[in-house]
């Protein structure tokens, strides 16, 4: 039996902005924290939940929230307290930015201070944060740390810090089939691996941040992906959808 | 009394010596020596039982394991912790009920009015002396409930139990940004206040 679970937390000896266990964390909140909404699963002391859009907020949206397609994923906290944040049981990893910045993907984003600035990276579907000051990412397994020069397969890249200038890179063979017609039509070179991210190095503190998984985090779209494939069952399979589902929901075997 | 412990910490394992334990009907993984498994008619609480539990939607597909021998129990790969219980009372959301010793009394209980989040009007009460066993998406948080830390808040997904002398309230964090749609998400908490333990899972999916 792990450790944690044997431990009766208060706080007075919950960790001070660290974690828990690999899949919660506690922040000391003093003042404004950015938080992914609906990710608060437990709290103490005088805290406030409001959404971005609130007036009053304006002043620290301009300074800190630079990211007009991710208004609706955060909330702002506010007070003193210990609070608990958990994502689905995913992996939470905090980082320490002093006068850097660093570049995740906007779905991992879980949590960030005030002090820190968030921006839209140029690549699509990711964030930059800049500045100093505390931040959270959650991650479908652990967070392997890797220098650059390296190949990334694109569903585990995490982010990368400082400098490093990501592109794509295709294996020749898979250029190749795509110049002919018939490599294409029959499929040559799909390894599903032709495709990768390649990292150049340029800095010296450049860092790039890999997920040990290829699948996106629990609990993000998966119902939306559900819904898209449904179309595609015949009647048949449609059936045995249901009444898997009808068991699940009445609770039997 | 039969010995509840973790093969690892997704598998349970109970010791039965000609005894008795409830659990999740279908959470049986093996056995080694002579077990009997049948299903709980009307959830080992009587007739009026079964109709508290088939109104209040706390409904529990339990079976009797019984014989002599060594059970394992899981659930879909989720944590499972281990909660002994010395004359005391658990209030427990059923959906993360896996197995308890069956000298252990049932029950349900009225919470109030409980919001989104599907859980219902009611908890299941365990009571006496005995093992509890839970299942939890990522490992069980325990969090102290008591007078000199001020309230715990708790979204109602991520709580599983509680157990003490502790008062639980709706906490309603509504303010007028609320009443024109900007919803923060986090409106609807769960308070606890007096003295006792909460437990909670790292995670705001119904496991």
């Amino acid at each position: 039996m792990s450790n944690t679970a044997a431990t009766l937390y208060n706080p007075s000896n919950l960790p001070s902005n660290d974690n828990i266990n690999d899949y919660s964390y506690c922040v000391d909140v003093r003042g404004q924290m950015f938080v992914r909404n609906g990710k608060m699963i437990a709290y103490y002391g005088q805290l406030r939940f409001e959404a971005l859009g609130s007036v009053g907020l304006a002043g620290l949206i301009n300074r800190a929230f630079n990211s007009a397609s991710y208004v609706s994923d955060f909330i702002v906290i506010n007070g003193q307290g210990k609070l608990i944040v958990g994502d689905n049981g995913n992996n939470i990893a905090s980082y320490n930015l002093e006068n850097g910045n660093l570049t995740v993907k906007a779905d991992n984003l879980l949590a960030f201070e005030d002090t820190l600035r968030c921006q839209e990276s140029v690549v699509e579907g990711y964030l930059t944060i800049i500045g100093s000051g505390l931040f959270l990412a959650s991650s479908c397994g652990p967070v392997m740390f890797a220098v650059p020069p390296i190949c990334v397969d694109e569903q585990a890249l995490l982010g990368w810090a400082d400098t490093p200038c990501p592109s794509y890179r295709y294996d020749y063979s898979y250029v190749q089939s795509t110049l002919s017609h018939i490599g294409a039509m029959v499929g040559i070179g799909a390894s599903g691996e032709e495709k990768q991210l390649e990292f150049k190095k340029i800095g010296n503190d450049d860092m790039v941040l890999i997920q040990s998984s290829e699948s996106n985090l629990r609990g993000r779209d998966m119902l939306e992906k559900i819904l898209a494939m449904l179309p595609g069952l015949d009647h048949d399979d449609a059936q045995a959808v249901y009444s898997n589902l009808y068991n699940r929901i009445h609770g039997q075997q | 009394m039969p010995t509840f412990s973790l093969k690892n910490d997704r598998l349970l394992e109970v010791t039965l010596m000609n005894e008795k334990v409830s659990a999740l009907a279908g959470a049986m993984v093996a056995y080694e020596g002579q077990m009997k498994f049948e299903k709980l008619v009307l959830g080992g609480e009587g007739l009026f039982g079964a109709l508290r539990r088939a109104v209040s939607n706390e409904g529990m597909p339990l079976m009797s394991t019984s014989g002599s021998g060594k059970v394992y129990f899981a659930h879909d790969a989720q944590t499972i912790s281990i909660l002994p219980l010395q004359n005391e009372k658990l209030f427990i959301e059923s959906r993360n009920l896996l197995a308890f010793d069956q000298t252990l009394r049932t029950s349900t209980a009225f919470q109030g009015l409980r919001g989104g989040s599907g859980s219902g009007f009611f908890t299941t009460t365990v009571e006496g002396n005995g093992n509890v066993a839970v299942f939890s998406d990522g490992n069980l948080i325990r969090l102290e409930v008591s007078p000199q830390w001020g309230p715990l808040f708790v979204d109602p997904d991520a709580f599983i139990a509680y157990k003490g002398n502790i008062q639980q309230e709706f906490h309603f964090d509504v303010n007028w940004r609320t009443m024109i749609g900007q919803t923060s998400g986090e409106s609807y908490q769960l308070k606890f206040t007096g003295n006792g333990v909460v437990f909670i899972q790292p995670s705001e999916l119904k496991s």
